[in-house]
């Protein structure tokens, strides 16, 4: 999923600086499984920014909404009623629900509540690790289901660099598997260690950042 | 400030376990002889029913502090709802610090089959430690 965490509460309440009305919008469905962005942290999000404004000597009245997916035009059209009495949106969304509703309400300053921060796994409660970049040529197939684009600190796509520590650990850090340690240990687990000599082709960069916005066009879907 | 004068009597929101408290506690007596703050007490079936939203809710609603009282660790029923109380309770202290609202208004207590004298005890210290804050800015009531 995509995952996200709250921006400090300093730099949120200084864009909502002068605001008097505020349209707090959640969405229900990335940003709420990594805790981030769901209903539950709309309203807790709501009381602090009001506590916050309130010290300082002004008031802000918040006016909260989580939409079921903020990337989806159906979803975002709910806020169209809701739009005209707020001074701003705040989005709990990750970058493409913030610019969904941008697009679609642009007499209005939509800002981001949340840092996107990868496309994450939950290991466990309350830890969510990189797994995908989206780099738009998959290369798991060849690296026994382990990507090394995401989860190798430089993205190394034939082997490990000289900074693996001796437990297996990236030198970036402590924290961090070697991925290609990784990559190995599955590799021989399944018998299959030659697969790993095999010359393989370039990757495909253009696919992913290096070729400009991504885009996938179907004309089949549409009427 | 006048508000953070020993006059200023603050109000605390103590949400407790069922269990943390004795059953035969005289709470309706105990609310009535608070000396120097006032309290409202609220039964929780578990510590964990305190959702981060509702503690910080209660603080936007006016209340100058909100006390949870949790089972000592290992003797919750639930087995682990005192300590989500606590880890949600710590959250919310570091959340109230980052808008310089004062981490001491919210906080968490543990013990089990509490006499009113200990409750009365630990919410006369969360009413020590607001009293230097002053009142909840949100209260909308003049410092007098």
């Amino acid at each position: 999923m995509i995952v996200a965490e709250w921006k400090p509460l300093p730099e949120i309440l200084e864009r909502l600086a002068g605001k008097k009305k505020l349209l707090l919008v959640g969405c229900a469905t990335c940003t709420a499984e990594c805790a981030a962005g769901g209903e539950r942290e709309v309203e807790t999000l709501a009381p602090l920014l009001r506590m916050a404004v309130a010290r300082q000597g002004g008031a802000l009245e918040v006016v909260i909404k989580t939409l079921e997916r903020q990337c989806e035009w159906e979803f975002v059209e709910e806020l169209a009623k809701l739009i005209p009495a707020a001074d701003a949106v705040l989005s709990l969304a990750c970058g493409i629900g913030v610019q969904a509703l941008a697009e679609r309400f642009p007499e209005i300053p939509v800002y981001p509540g949340v840092n996107t921060t990868a496309l994450s796994i939950r290991e466990k409660p309350g830890l969510w690790t990189a797994r995908c970049e989206a780099c738009g040529d998959c290369v798991l197939g060849d690296t026994f289901g382990i990507c090394p684009v995401a989860r190798c600190a430089k993205s190394l796509l034939n082997g490990p660099c000289g900074g693996t520590r001796k437990n297996g650990k990236c030198e970036v850090d402590e924290n961090i598997d070697c991925v290609w340690t990784l990559i190995f240990e599955r590799a021989k687990q399944r018998g299959q260690l030659e697969v790993l000599l095999k010359v393989r082709k370039a990757k495909d960069w253009s696919r992913s950042r290096h070729g400009g916005p991504g885009r996938i066009d179907r004309e089949d879907l549409r009427v | 400030m006048s508000d953070r004068s020993e006059k200023f009597a603050p109000r605390i929101v103590a949400l407790y376990c069922a269990n943390a408290l004795d059953p035969k506690a005289d709470l309706a007596a105990a609310v009535k002889a608070a000396h120097g703050f006032s309290f409202r007490p609220v039964v929780l079936p578990c510590s964990s029913k305190t959702e981060l939203s509702h503690l910080l809710k209660l603080l936007a609603e006016g209340a100058d502090a909100v006390q949870v009282i949790a089972c000592p660790e290992g003797s919750c029923q639930f087995l682990v709802g005192s300590t989500r109380a606590e880890k949600r309770v710590a959250r919310g202290r570091s959340l109230l610090s980052q808008i310089n609202m004062g981490e001491e208004r919210l906080g968490i207590a543990r013990g089990r089959g509490l006499k009113v004298e200990e409750l009365m005890d630990l919410l006369e210290r969360r009413a020590n430690l607001v009293r230097g804050l002053g009142k909840n800015p949100v209260s909308g009531e003049e410092s007098k």
